[in-house]
């Protein structure tokens, strides 16, 4: 796990926050963690990746964060997380992660991935432990929390 | 959804076509958002999903004959989004049908449609237009 795997889906996020949401964001410095301790009240999203890479990338949205986004794309006011919202905010996460598949293919680094899951609320996220790569995407709206596991799959 | 001159591609058929989409996925969710009781709104929504279907599948011809016209060299690629997601249209109107028009698989479709479109347009055919201002061809002179 290198800070080389991070770029990828850090400018990817970038690029969709200000395109699709004229957004700008500032990428945190990214630490490696053992342990994300789980459950939490945010919207959580997780992509697996297979391929050169295996793992799994995590998106967690606050309440606050999700709502502006939905928000900001349909021009309408959203009180609460439905069917409507995660569908949209799985959306988003899946654009990020497909376009990070590109940045990593300039690697020579061949993925693809899994529609994305959905855990929000009471129900949170399980505890994930690992060698993980996390920061914090900071918005006007918002942070985002970004935590990356992923492993090589193949010797090169 | 609130249009912004900056998905503008310069081809006035594909850009008023971005347009129209924009108005009608607009109305779809506003519809479906509505405090209405379901029943009142399900043949707004299916009439909107058939629209949808249909002109899709239109906008998608004319934005590849333009691609080909001006020899965009990621056609296939832009294709293959294309055909992905008028395959999940297709998938999701059967799936709809075959479960007796229930709202919580047209929430989830509206708000993945809302943000696709919005990366579509904003992203992957900006790419188009760069690349025919890149070569002078948009084709826009008249």
């Amino acid at each position: 796990m290198t800070n080389k795997m991070l770029a990828p889906f850090s400018n990817a996020t970038r690029e969709v926050f200000k395109l699709m949401l004229d957004l700008d964001v500032v990428t945190e410095t990214p630490e490696v963690i053992d342990t994300i301790v789980g459950p939490n009240d945010k919207l959580n999203i997780s992509i697996k990746v297979v391929g050169d890479l295996s793992g799994e990338i995590f998106y967690r949205f606050p309440k606050e964060t999700t709502l502006e986004m939905v928000k900001i794309m349909s021009g309408m006011e959203f009180d609460q997380i439905d069917d409507f919202v995660t569908s949209a905010m799985g959306e988003i996460a899946n654009i990020i992660s497909g376009n990070a598949l590109i940045g990593l293919s300039e690697q020579e680094v061949t993925c693809d991935i899994l529609p994305p899951q959905i855990i929000v609320g009471e129900n949170g996220a399980d505890t994930q432990e690992g060698n993980i790569l996390s920061t914090t995407v900071r918005t006007q709206i918002g942070d985002v929390d970004l935590d990356i596991i992923l492993h090589s799959s193949v010797d090169k | 959804m609130i249009w912004k001159d900056k998905y503008l591609i310069g081809v006035p058929l594909i850009d008023e076509q971005h347009q129209e989409l924009f108005r009608r996925v607009t109305d779809f969710v506003e519809v479906l958002r509505s405090r209405d009781e379901w029943e009142q709104k399900v043949d707004k929504v299916n009439e909107t999903l058939e629209f949808m279907k249909v002109y899709v599948v239109t906008h998608f011809e004319d934005e590849e004959a333009y691609q080909r016209e001006i020899g965009y060299p990621d056609l296939e690629k832009h294709k293959e989004i294309h055909n992905n997601m008028i395959q999940y249209v297709v998938n999701v109107a059967e799936a709809y049908e075959q479960e007796g028009f229930k709202e919580d698989l047209m929430q989830r479709f509206a708000g993945k449609l809302l943000a696709w479109l919005i990366n579509h347009v904003a992203a992957s055919d900006q790419k188009i237009a760069d690349f025919a201002n890149r070569k002078d061809v948009s084709g826009n002179d008249e």
